[in-house]
């Protein structure tokens, strides 16, 4: 630069001495903005394989039942042991909120209680790792199709299994299953916490040592909701200890926050028996 | 400089400026953006964008802060400094879109407004692990906001530069909370070390920039001058230099007590005036006198050095003060006159005269 060069911005034109020197500072910026994109883009933790089926309304044909929330119950062929290999599709409401109110509405209107019918629901669904959940809403089922027929007795697989302690992490399965990326963690916290006291239906998320997880519906004691407690304890590693009851492909964790406690994040993994692998653990 | 206030008063260099930056923004955008969406097929979009912007907004917060003690650094980055406002501006309007965003996604569509839920869902405020981050990042997007909503000369003027500064200087603050908010949140879910070491050395870059221009600084600061006793022509004058110090249209800085002053050679005088640019608090002393003005460095300001006013139709006022020349050395009073006021400044002897003098 020479000594004479002054550089002022509102001038035509910059001296050459700064222009050069700008112009190398500019070309080590763009590479370490492309460095970083590389680096901060391809280090992020891969994202889950959740779909959530957004704007796109599918029906659904299932039995409404409200325990412990609000479900629909699509019974399939019996198995060898003559029960039902029922498929059940928890529901959840439209924004962070359950799906209570949507169906209560809907009973309203079809002036009888939907409870153990069969209907036909419209709405998004939303999966992963094998579960399948369904976002209603009052707007997709003004003309709720019902059959008011009774629905034969079928035998669903429905047993009480032993009391149990289990470690996971709280979380809000409309985020988890497929609305959100992540749906679980730190940073997913606020949102879990406000699905949830919202009405969606809290969620444990139990994983082995190979990864694999297993997932748990949490309710009272009396098997009614509790999710105002829970907030505390939402988005949070935390170990359980509850009743299981097996519904069908869900498990039901019946418990109260005083069974609830912190436990360090690195108590979520480890060799044992962490996941109840449904009735062969349950019977014994 | 403009005589009226104008949205932006654009020139040359500040399009460019502007130009360069919004290629910057848009080819980092794209490339992460792009990056993530072939290296995650199942991820979404509103996910990769907050992550975006999120990453664009800490980067450019960086550059931010980089600039001012690279400028002291080196005069050669000032073309960097000279339309940092709208560099300021952009890293603002990409901070608010990553938490327009994550506040809507996290905490829209619920049961709680969503600016309510931000600070009423997580609350274990006493929680290192568990610390509810996002309120942090809310605290720094609001000081954020007020820069960038006061980043126009009509509010440097109308709130006076000191409150403007002061108001400005919470960057640091803004600047805290976004570490904090990146090390209680992201930080904490992502489990590749690469980000917590990215945002360290990010950190340490920045703190270890402010020490060396701070060092550069005070070694200016502690310049010791004692003031003239013994004779009574120069009382309350200290001597700071010799005469032939000075080259032409530039001008040296004398810390002396609290005053900074700027002693400029302008043909076969010397001026002094405050070291202090009215408009942000540039150092004169290190501009030029470019057409018979003193000219600050870091956005072109222009002060007359005979009475430290702005040409008409301008109106920035700075002191002056009182130079005198004995025996080839340069002798000034460090108390200041009133801003705008006219001195005579100090004629420089002929070469010959001075040295005529010195050697009696």
């Amino acid at each position: 630069m020479n000594k004479e060069d002054f550089y002022i911005g509102w001038q035509h034109a910059a001296p050459a001495g700064f222009v050069k020197h700008i112009k190398k500072v500019l070309i080590a910026l763009l590479l370490m903005i492309l460095s970083l994109a590389v680096v901060l883009g391809l280090n992020q933790k891969k994202f889950d394989t959740g779909n959530f089926e957004f704007g796109k309304i599918t029906e659904v044909k299932g039995i409404y039942s409200n325990n412990p929330i609000p479900l629909l119950k699509i019974p399939g062929e019996k198995d060898l042991s003559g029960n039902y290999s029922t498929i059940t599709i928890p529901l959840i409401g439209f924004g962070k909120f359950g799906a209570q109110t949507v169906m209560e509405n809907l009973e309203k209107k079809a002036g009888i209680s939907l409870l153990d019918k069969e209907i036909v629901l419209k709405g998004t669904l939303l999966y992963n790792d094998g579960k399948l959940l369904m976002q209603v809403e009052e707007k997709d089922n003004y003309n709720l199709k019902l059959n008011n027929k009774s629905i034969p007795e079928r035998r669903h697989i429905q047993e009480d299994s032993v009391s149990t302690e289990l470690k996971g992490e709280i979380v809000d399965p409309k985020c988890f299953f497929g609305v959100m990326k992540p749906g679980e963690g730190k940073v997913h916290k606020d949102c879990a916490i406000r699905c949830i006291l919202g009405g969606i239906p809290p969620v444990l998320r139990v994983r082995d040592q190979y990864g694999n997880s297993s997932y748990y519906i949490i309710a009272g004691k009396d098997g009614k909701p509790i999710n105002k407690q829970l907030k505390s304890f939402i988005g949070e590693p935390v170990s359980v200890a509850a009743r299981v009851v097996i519904q069908d492909d869900w498990k039901i964790l019946l418990t109260e926050p005083a069974n609830i406690r912190y436990i360090s994040r690195r108590e979520l993994v480890y060799s044992g028996s962490q996941t109840i692998s449904c009735t062969d653990y349950c019977k014994q | 400089m403009s005589v009226g206030y104008l949205a932006v008063g654009w020139n040359r260099q500040k399009k460019i400026y502007d130009a360069l930056l919004f290629c910057f923004c848009v080819v980092y955008l794209l490339s992460f953006i792009a990056i993530t969406a072939i290296s995650n097929p199942d991820y979404t979009f509103e996910t990769a964008l907050i992550r975006s912007t999120a990453t664009l907004a800490t980067l450019l917060l960086h550059v931010i802060l980089a600039i001012g003690p690279l400028c002291r650094i080196n005069k050669k980055f000032l073309p960097l400094l000279y339309n940092r406002r709208h560099l300021g501006v952009t890293m603002f309007c990409i901070a608010l879109t990553h938490g327009a965003f994550s506040i809507f996604q996290f905490h829209g569509l619920s049961n709680t407004n969503p600016f309510v839920s931000l600070f009423i869902s997580n609350t274990q405020f006493n929680s290192v692990s568990q610390f509810p981050f996002q309120s942090l990042g809310f605290f720094a997007l609001v000081i954020l906001f007020l820069m960038a909503i006061t980043s126009h000369d009509f509010w440097l003027h109308n709130l006076s530069p000191r409150v403007w500064k002061t108001l400005h200087m919470f960057v640091y603050l803004a600047y805290l909370l976004i570490i904090l908010h990146v090390l209680l949140g992201a930080i904490q879910y992502e489990t590749n070390p690469a980000f917590f070491i990215i945002i360290l050395a990010g950190a340490f870059s920045i703190i270890s920039l402010h020490l060396i221009a701070g060092f550069k600084e005070v070694k200016k600061d502690n310049q010791n001058f004692s003031v003239e006793t013994a004779k009574e022509s120069l009382a309350g004058f200290v001597e700071v230099a010799s005469v032939d110090e000075f080259e032409e249209a530039r001008a040296k800085i004398f810390c002396i007590g609290a005053e900074r002053i700027a002693l400029y050679r302008h043909g076969n005088k010397l001026y002094a005036i405050h070291n202090f640019c009215k408009h942000q608090g540039g150092p004169l002393g290190e501009g030029k006198i470019i057409d018979g003005c003193i000219t600050c460095p870091w956005h072109g300001y222009q002060y007359l050095p005979h009475n430290g006013q702005s040409p008409p139709p301008f109106t920035e006022k700075v002191s002056t003060y009182a130079v005198k020349i004995v025996t080839g050395k340069v002798w000034l009073n460090p108390v200041p006159f009133p801003e705008g006021t006219e001195q005579a400044g100090a004629e420089i002897p002929f070469e010959k005269e001075l040295h005529i003098k010195t050697d009696e």
